[in-house]
């Protein structure tokens, strides 16, 4: 046996687990190297440092009954839907009740006009605005009859707001999804999908945009900002005389209408303005006097 | 020779018969006994404790990797094969946990972070009372990474062979073997440094 092979040996002749032979044979060499009887002392001296530090310790006694408390609790991502589920379910009766019917009723009566005048493009104009109305509606103090028991909650104030855009939006896009199959009458099947995505974008970026204005400016402001927006791509400027023969401001009204018809822009930009608008409604500065938090 | 206080071989902790016990405590845990948990508690909480409190160097996270132990074994006693000791198996868990729990905490240090560390903090009277050398051995064994005092805690604490210590710390034989050679040049270089004659 080489040198090498004895200086492994020696953690485990100090750690006990050598047999009768193995032990006199290394007892041997450590006889005739002192490189290994240094190695020897500095090993019994880490063994005894190493168990005259866990000699001092005792098992903590609470352990078993915390695991088996842990183990009984019920499954964090079952509790954490059953709080989603809770807290969705009581928004949904804290958010302005008239909205529900009203957004309803407005689609309704969008779907009609839509048949009778033979025009899918109603649907387009009417489903951005119908959503941003609601949106502009969902939080703040001139909204919330709720206010007092949400305040009384532990609940951060965005995930009211969080929950809340989920509940409503989900209704504009059931209510405008409904409204596009009511299409099937007046246009093919295959441009159905066309249809979606032309009110989708707009849809997104105006209920977003309402939303953060809401919580900014307060819900008047927001609708009328957001109505400008969208109207002022059907403003004929030209036909009024308010238009000058100007290329360039021909081009600028061109651009903004294309804007309104690029999904792929709108719906990112939505996303950042409702992350905008949470992170707000979490900011005092940002709330308007009286609002949650 | 006979300055040394030569090691007898030593007897298991953990004998055949317990061997047994401790399989069937493991299979009673899985049937959903709470009273074999105690049990198995009793014969080996001290001796995990004292492994993760080795690994994390927290009494508190300690605590929290014991009992995400416990929880672990609860759920997953029956899968164990009976392939090594009742004992080895638990300790793998400890340490995977314990790992797992110091990545979170990103409260691996570096050996240099560690080493720039002021000594534990014992009272002045125990501190005088403890010999130089021990002193030192403690700081070199407290700036070593968790992974080198896991092996040297494995083999001399735990009693474990040199295979079983790979197993616990899921890496092969040779990395067993190279960590422990890292941690004598490393304990060794610690008192060399503190001029300490005896060790050169």
């Amino acid at each position: 046996m080489n040198h090498e092979n004895f200086e492994e040996l020696l953690l485990l002749y100090v750690a006990g687990q050598l047999s009768e032979t193995e032990r006199a044979e290394i007892e041997a060499h450590l006889l005739l190297c002192a490189d290994c009887r240094a190695d020897l002392q500095l090993w019994q001296a880490t063994s005894e440092e190493i168990g005259r530090a866990n000699r001092a310790l005792s098992a903590p006694p609470n352990l078993v009954e915390r695991a088996i408390h842990e183990i009984h609790a019920p499954n964090r991502l079952a509790a954490a839907f059953l709080r989603t589920w809770q807290l969705l379910r009581a928004q949904a009766f804290l958010v302005q009740r008239e909205m529900w019917p009203a957004a309803a009723l407005v689609m309704f009566i969008g779907v009609g006009v839509a048949l009778i005048a033979e025009r899918a493009s109603v649907l387009y104009f009417l489903a951005p605005l119908m959503a941003a109305s609601t949106l502009a509606m969902l939080y703040g103090p001139e909204n919330d009859p709720g206010l007092e028991l949400s305040l009384a909650t532990p609940i951060s104030p965005w995930k009211i707001l969080l929950a809340r855009l989920s509940l409503v939006s989900g209704y504009n896009l059931l209510l405008c999804l409904a409204a596009s199959l009511s299409m099937l009458f007046i246009v093919p099947p295959g441009l159905l999908g066309a249809l979606i995505l032309g009110w989708l974008g707009p849809l997104a970026f105006l209920s977003a945009l309402a939303l953060l204005l809401s919580i900014w400016l307060g819900t008047s402001q927001a609708i009328t900002i957001t109505y400008s927006l969208w109207l002022l791509q059907y403003i004929p400027f030209k036909a009024m005389g308010l238009w000058f023969n100007s290329p360039g401001l021909d081009w600028t009204m061109l651009a903004y209408q294309q804007f309104w018809h690029s999904p792929l822009l709108l719906l990112p930009l939505s996303l950042l303005l409702v992350g905008l608008a949470l992170w707000s409604a979490n900011q005092s500065a940002f709330r308007l006097p009286g609002a949650l938090g | 020779m006979t300055s040394y206080a030569l090691p007898k071989k030593k007897t298991w902790p953990v004998s055949m018969a317990s061997f047994e016990t401790h399989l069937e405590l493991l299979q009673r845990i899985s049937a959903g006994d709470e009273f074999a948990l105690r049990e198995l508690y009793e014969a080996y909480g001290r001796r995990l404790y004292a492994y993760a409190l080795r690994l994390t160097g927290e009494p508190a996270l300690a605590e929290d990797v014991v009992q995400e132990t416990l929880i672990t074994v609860w759920r997953a006693g029956g899968k164990y094969r009976g392939d090594g000791r009742v004992l080895a198996w638990l300790l793998s868990i400890v340490h995977n946990l314990a790992l797992k729990t110091l990545r979170r905490q990103s409260i691996l240090m570096t050996d240099e972070v560690e080493a720039s560390l002021p000594a534990p903090d014992d009272s002045p009277e125990i501190q005088t009372q403890r010999s130089e050398q021990t002193r030192w051995l403690q700081q070199g064994l407290q700036s070593l990474s968790p992974e080198h005092r896991a092996v040297l805690e494995l083999v001399f604490y735990q009693g474990l062979s040199l295979e079983e210590t790979a197993q616990v710390c899921n890496c092969p034989l040779g990395t067993v073997k190279s960590r422990l050679s890292y941690a004598r040049q490393h304990l060794r270089g610690t008192l060399i440094r503190q001029n300490m004659e005896e060790w050169r």
